[in-house]
């Protein structure tokens, strides 16, 4: 069982009809993808390229107009297959009139964790997602981060095997953000799988052991993070004081072993390391 | 299942009273029930129960059948447009205990608007009898008498009643697309029910002619749309001024509620095949 991937993707289509004429348009096109579990996966690509499309499809919620797909080995119609799932949809609205606390009882509930367990399993995932405070506010009150980290709580709280987050840090500041970072890094040393689309691609590098890239519906790049990045015949050395004169011998002494230096600039920091040392959190 | 069909239908029943929509629908009927109260002075005798139960009944009716077209299109196009559907659907959660949910929450505040409004037309009609009786002895007649009974059998049919037009909109609701879309059509819905009492006697009677076309599409009607307006026989049940043919609540109450098995297979069919 365990060895079957997480989510198995075959040559699936996906056309929309829109528009009164009904001219179709192709959301995901031939797309063939198997995600493995244990590991933390991110689906890129820009806007509109299908990511949401394809798991919206691969958990029951649209139907596929050809291939095939399976979610933990099972057919992703099947009650076991969903009751070991948690899912995130992008920008997410909840039940605006319950509190947050009520909001993740009643999803505790529906995943069928036991009556005895809802109060404890309540109360975990607010904490994992640092929600406890908030969560006798209602719902409708919460800020974008704040509505992110309920989902999450939400997703999370019947303790699934696969976790699903679509864009969980769109529209949240980089703490926010930084913070469902270490959630989802919390939630893979647990043993979860998780899912991730996210345009934050500092994030998805640092969080990622998997990556796919979309684009108009089609698979362009599949592969383990660092094996995608690396530029294998590329060095690059950091050196402080570094003089002219000494430049220029390390130069020459690169060349007699038919090495040359390609560029030599002075490494910035990014801009979110230098936000994130400047301000102290937000206020959620 | 039933456990989740219960949560569901209990967080849309939460929902709608906080939403206060019930509220302020609730507060507009009595506010015109108890405010026609004081027209009886224009004297309607010993008609006067007769006036006030209309009228009570008669708002009733139209209140709740706003209501019961609105609340359920309103809870389910909330929760597809704030794509909590998704979030929903994406659990173990079958479409059909969904929407067996949504009906069943919007069907829970119908029961208290029904109740609620019922228990008000009851005070009213118990208070204002000892005066009515009273006059109508004076004036050698038969005097009116209120049934408490009949009141809750009333209340039990409109309830009924108003389950049917809630499953009516939740079926147009998983065939339509918009919001509005889905008021219309079951507004009409709930109005050609209510005609088709018009059909039937159309049919029943031997002297109407009619061509084969035409009966074929009365007969449709009277098969498709359930007869609505037979359920308003509150007059008779509470006054009891002519009988009630024994057997007319429970009959009655069993057609509701096959139309409501019928209705509701309906729409969880249509459910499960659209997109959310
Ligand atoms: N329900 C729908 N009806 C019509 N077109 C849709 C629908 N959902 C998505 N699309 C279209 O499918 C394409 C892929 O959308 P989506 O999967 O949401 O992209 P992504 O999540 O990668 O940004 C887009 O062009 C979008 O407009
Ligand atoms: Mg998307």
């Amino acid at each position: 069982m365990t060895d079957k991937p997480a989510i198995s993707v075959q040559d699936l289509t996906k056309d929309f009809r829109v528009g009164l004429r009904g001219v179709k348009l192709r959301a995901v096109d031939h797309l063939t993808l198997s995600i493995p579990r244990g590991q933390v996966y991110g689906l890129l690509g820009p806007n509109g390229c299908g990511k949401s499309t394809t798991l919206k499809i691969v958990l029951g919620l649209v139907p596929a107009t050809s291939g095939s797909f399976t979610l933990l080995g099972h057919d992703s119609a099947s009650p076991e297959a969903r009751a070991r799932i948690g899912f995130l949809p992008e920008a997410p609205y909840f039940h605006r009139f319950l509190t947050g606390r009520e909001l993740v009882r009643y999803c505790a509930r529906l995943s069928g964790v036991a009556a005895d367990r809802v109060d404890a399993a309540t109360d975990e995932a607010l904490e994992l997602a640092s929600m406890t405070e908030a969560g006798n506010r209602r719902v409708g009150t919460y800020s974008k981060g704040m509505l992110q980290r309920i989902g999450l709580a939400q997703a999370v709280v019947h303790d699934p095997e696969l976790i699903v987050l679509d864009e969980p840090t769109a529209g949240v500041d980089p703490v926010g953000s930084a913070a469902i970072g270490k959630m989802i890094q919390a939630m893979r040393q647990r043993g979860k799988t998780i899912v991730l689309c996210s345009h934050l691609l500092g994030q998805v590098e640092q969080v990622c052991d998997r990556i796919a890239v979309m684009d108009r519906g089609r698979l362009v790049l599949e592969g383990h993070i660092d094996e995608v990045l690396a530029q294998r015949a590329v060095h690059q050395i950091s050196v402080e004081g570094l003089t002219p004169a000494a430049r220029q011998a390390a130069e020459e002494a690169l060349s007699r072993h038919g090495a040359h230096v390609l560029k030599v600039d002075h490494p910035r920091q990014t801009l979110e390391d230098l936000f994130r040392r400047l301000v102290t959190g937000s206020r959620d | 299942m039933f456990s989740r069909i219960f949560w569901i239908a209990r967080v849309t029943f939460l929902e709608a009273l906080r939403q206060r929509f019930l509220a302020f629908l609730l507060l507009l009927a009595a506010a015109f029930i108890l405010g026609s109260v004081p027209l009886r002075s224009i004297d309607f005798g010993h008609g006067e129960l007769k006036f006030l139960a209309d009228l009570g009944f008669g708002a009733l009716f139209l209140f709740g059948s706003i209501l019961a077209v609105v609340l359920p299109s309103q809870l389910l196009y909330g929760e597809i447009d704030n794509r909590t559907a998704l979030t929903l659907l994406a659990k173990p959660v079958g479409r059909g205990e969904f929407l067996l949910g949504k009906f069943f929450g919007s069907w829970a505040v119908l029961g208290v608007f029904t109740f609620a409004l019922t228990a008000l037309i009851g005070i009213i009609l118990l208070v204002r009898e000892p005066d009515v009786v009273a006059r109508a002895m004076a004036l050698q007649v038969v005097p009116p008498e209120v049934s408490v009974l009949g009141l809750f059998e009333h209340a039990l049919l409109q309830w009924l009643r108003l389950g049917i037009i809630v499953s009516v909109a939740l079926l147009v609701g998983s065939l339509a697309q918009t919001f509005l879309y889905t008021v219309v059509v079951g507004s009409m819905a709930v109005l050609a029910s209510q005609l088709v009492w018009i059909a039937q006697d159309t049919l029943a009677n031997p002297e109407a002619v009619l061509s084969t076309v035409m009966r074929g599409a009365l007969w449709l009607t009277t098969r498709i749309f359930p007869n609505l307006q037979g359920y308003n026989i509150g007059e008779t049940l509470v006054l009891g001024q002519s009988t009630v043919l024994p057997g007319t609540v429970s009959s009655l109450s069993l057609s509701a509620a096959v139309y409501l098995v019928v209705i509701l297979f309906l729409a969880c069919t249509a459910f499960r095949r659209r997109e959310i």
